[in-house]
């Protein structure tokens, strides 16, 4: 199954270090073309590649009022994946956490035999 | 178990109790529970029970809907003092107890849209302990990494935002 939405284009417009370079100097400020190629030993049509790719998963944008139309980051949707990617391993390593507890007490509950496990399908809601 | 090919399993931060890895386009969790089989199916298909360990600490979530067959729909409220609710919802795809469940796990990311995908939930018997996997078809080696990525970038950016709103404060 193909999924094509926002998330994986934020994602592989990230998986690459030279754009998460430009990416951490954009978060100091807007910059040009030129500056943002000087750091790497790329050509500026190479930068202007990646800067596209940056554009397209809306991690960054060009401003208008200039004429050399200097980029600048849009860090709101980066936040948000990083706030979910973060989530989401915090989400499944706290469930399994709190599935051990609540196995290791029904266990404890059952050997216990305090109890009426087998008197049809009671579930004791507490 | 079957086995593909031979992708290369990279580990991706793995804990005292849970194995995390990335293998090709999948992002998988692997932990052992200390409990017979049925039980951990139950756990994930018993409303009531889901509703005491599924999500984070300190989050409660109310199961809205589960129809438990292909082409059922299932819809979790994830419920936190500090936050709104969220809602993770989908689609079962695949229901074999009490080993496999196969769903589409979908959340809503503000100003981004509906996120997620395919995952699959796998319970293997292993002498009355229960191997859990729940993996993550993310589709690309290349998502996983940016996927990865972004905590750091976007760690990153929120400290810079704070260096920022200091010296800003003169």
């Amino acid at each position: 199954m193909q999924q094509p939405d926002p998330l994986s284009a934020t994602f592989a417009a990230l998986a690459d270090p030279t754009r998460r370079a430009i990416l951490a100097r954009l978060a100091l400020g807007e910059a040009s073309v030129t500056e943002l190629a000087e750091p790497f030993h790329i050509s500026q049509p190479a930068i202007s590649k990646h800067l596209k790719v940056l554009e397209r998963a809306g991690l960054i944008e060009q401003s208008r009022h200039a004429q050399w139309r200097p980029r600048r980051l849009r860090a709101g949707p980066l936040r948000d994946v990083a706030h979910w990617v973060g989530q989401y391993r915090r989400h499944w390593e706290e469930s399994f956490e709190r599935l051990d507890a609540y196995l290791r007490d029904v266990q404890e509950r059952q050997e216990q035999g305090n109890g009426d496990d087998h008197d049809g399908d009671t579930d004791r809601p507490r | 178990m079957e086995t593909t090919m031979t992708a290369t399993r990279i580990d991706r931060g793995s804990t005292e109790t849970t194995t995390i890895y990335s293998e090709g386009g999948d992002l998988v969790y692997e932990r052992t529970f200390d409990a017979p089989r049925e039980m951990v199916w139950k756990a994930h298909t018993d409303p009531e029970v889901i509703g005491r360990w599924w999500g984070p600490h300190g989050t409660t979530t109310k199961v809205a809907e589960m129809d438990l067959r292909p082409g059922g729909a299932w819809r979790y409220v994830s419920s936190a003092p500090d936050r709104d609710d969220i809602e993770f919802y989908g689609e079962y795809l695949e229901i074999v107890p009490p080993e496999r469940i196969k769903w589409t796990f979908m959340f809503d990311v503000e100003g981004v849209g509906p996120q997620g995908g395919p995952e699959t939930l796998t319970l293997d018997d292993i002498g009355g302990k229960t191997l859990m996997r729940a993996v993550s078809h993310m589709g690309s080696a290349e998502v996983i990494e940016g996927a990865l990525a972004t905590g750091m970038v976007g760690g990153a950016i929120e400290t810079w935002d704070r260096l920022e709103a200091l010296l800003a404060q003169g």
